[in-house]
């Protein structure tokens, strides 16, 4: 370490590295999720913080990079469920099985789609249900099947994906986002069989 | 003279404590500069759905499907319009009518995407949502022009010039689709000039 220029190589090769850790550390940040505001329920995880105006700047970052125009808070709450509720992930090989409770929403909607949220083709054209068309049993319960071949009832199909996410989106809902939400009250995902 | 182990740990770490000390840095920049910098956001999304069309009217985008939806993560049962603006020819005042049973919600991105603010049609007063949007210029203006608004007027200060105004509605059953598409289209949105003083 007597050469001139060793000084020189280490801080260069130190800022190289800084720079690339540095890079690396937001590209992490930004891929587990919207910054701070992180809502978990059982499988389902929602950003409150995304649809606020005062957003911390990595929900800010995030969102950007994704290209999406959040809901406002005051409009509803999206939660995404990319696990069943036994923890395993979401295997389009699979059937599932989403049964009822969920949380109070004028409307809600559970669609299928790709862990980056776009819909995935799928031979039915159907995407999702709303509260409104979901056929329910007699007391109001209802289930949904997620399976690659039909199902009699409530039946949504995750095409040929091998991953997805289920989303559920709850309009005007008065879900206190501050405290932590009740999972009981929201949809379990169980795994029925795997092809 | 020979390094001991101790020698190359203290002659290492202040090169150690370099490297982080960069790449704090270099995290907090290239967060900051995410909203500014990132090339397909929201905003960038919505102008080339929108293409040719003017500025201050409201576009009906295309039904949500696989593949060819403009914005990312939206929902499959809603109808979606958008209403690019430029504050800087003038105020812009959004306007919809709401029936009290159908959802309809406005959302006002910022440039990069971000909600400045959120309604829906269960703020709407005695059916109608009457928005007027300004930069802290103009709502001077229009405040000391006018200091009693509208009982339904909301006025909003919006933090940048260039932005968006997206308005859904949800259909409950795929045949209410088209009534969702027509609801998001009687939604308004026009430019008018701030009240000379």
């Amino acid at each position: 370490m007597r050469r001139p220029y060793a000084k020189y190589l280490r801080a260069a090769s130190a800022m190289a590295a800084g720079l690339a850790l540095g890079m690396f550390a937001t590209i992490l940040a930004l891929n587990t999720g919207y910054g701070f505001s992180r809502l978990r329920a059982g499988p389902w995880t929602a950003w409150p913080a995304v649809g606020d105006g005062s957003a911390d700047p990595y929900a800010r970052a995030a969102v950007a990079r994704s290209g999406e125009a959040p809901l406002g808070r005051d409009q509803g709450l999206v939660f995404v469920a990319t696990e069943d509720s036994s923890g395993a992930p979401l295997d389009g090989a699979c059937e599932y099985r989403v049964v009822d409770r969920t949380p109070a929403a004028r409307f809600w909607t559970l669609s299928v789609a790709t862990l980056g949220g776009a819909l995935i083709d799928n031979p039915t054209g159907r995407y999702g249900f709303s509260s409104a068309e979901v056929l329910r049993r007699e007391g109001g319960g209802f289930q949904i099947e997620i399976a690659r071949n039909a199902r009699a009832g409530n039946w949504l199909s995750p095409g040929g994906a091998r991953r997805f996410s289920l989303v559920l989106r709850l309009y005007d809902t008065p879900l206190d986002v501050d405290a932590s939400a009740d999972p009981n009250a929201f949809p379990t995902i169980v795994k029925l069989t795997c092809a | 003279m020979r390094l001991t182990l101790r020698d190359r740990f203290f002659d290492f770490l202040p090169w150690a404590a370099a490297t982080l000390f960069i790449a704090g840095i270099v995290h907090i920049v290239s967060v900051l500069l995410m909203p500014l910098v990132a090339p397909h956001d929201a905003y960038a999304r919505v102008l080339a759905a929108v293409g040719d069309a003017p500025e201050n009217r409201f576009v009906t985008l295309p039904p949500v499907a696989p593949g060819s939806t403009p914005l990312p993560s939206e929902d499959p049962a809603s109808a979606e319009a958008v209403c690019v603006y430029d504050l800087s020819q003038g105020l812009l005042r959004v306007t919809a009518a709401a029936d009290g049973e159908d959802y309809l919600a406005l959302s006002f991105h910022a440039r990069a995407g971000h909600v400045f603010h959120a309604i829906t049609d269960r703020a709407a007063i005695k059916g109608k949502i009457d928005v007027v949007i300004g930069d802290e210029r103009q709502m001077d203006a229009l405040q000391s022009a006018s200091d009693d608004a509208p009982a339904q007027e909301v006025r909003l200060t919006a933090p940048t010039k260039r932005g968006f105004v997206l308005v859904r509605s949800l259909a409950k059953r795929p045949s209410d689709r088209a009534r969702a598409r027509e609801r998001v289209s009687s939604v308004t949105c026009e430019r008018f000039d701030p009240p000379k003083d």
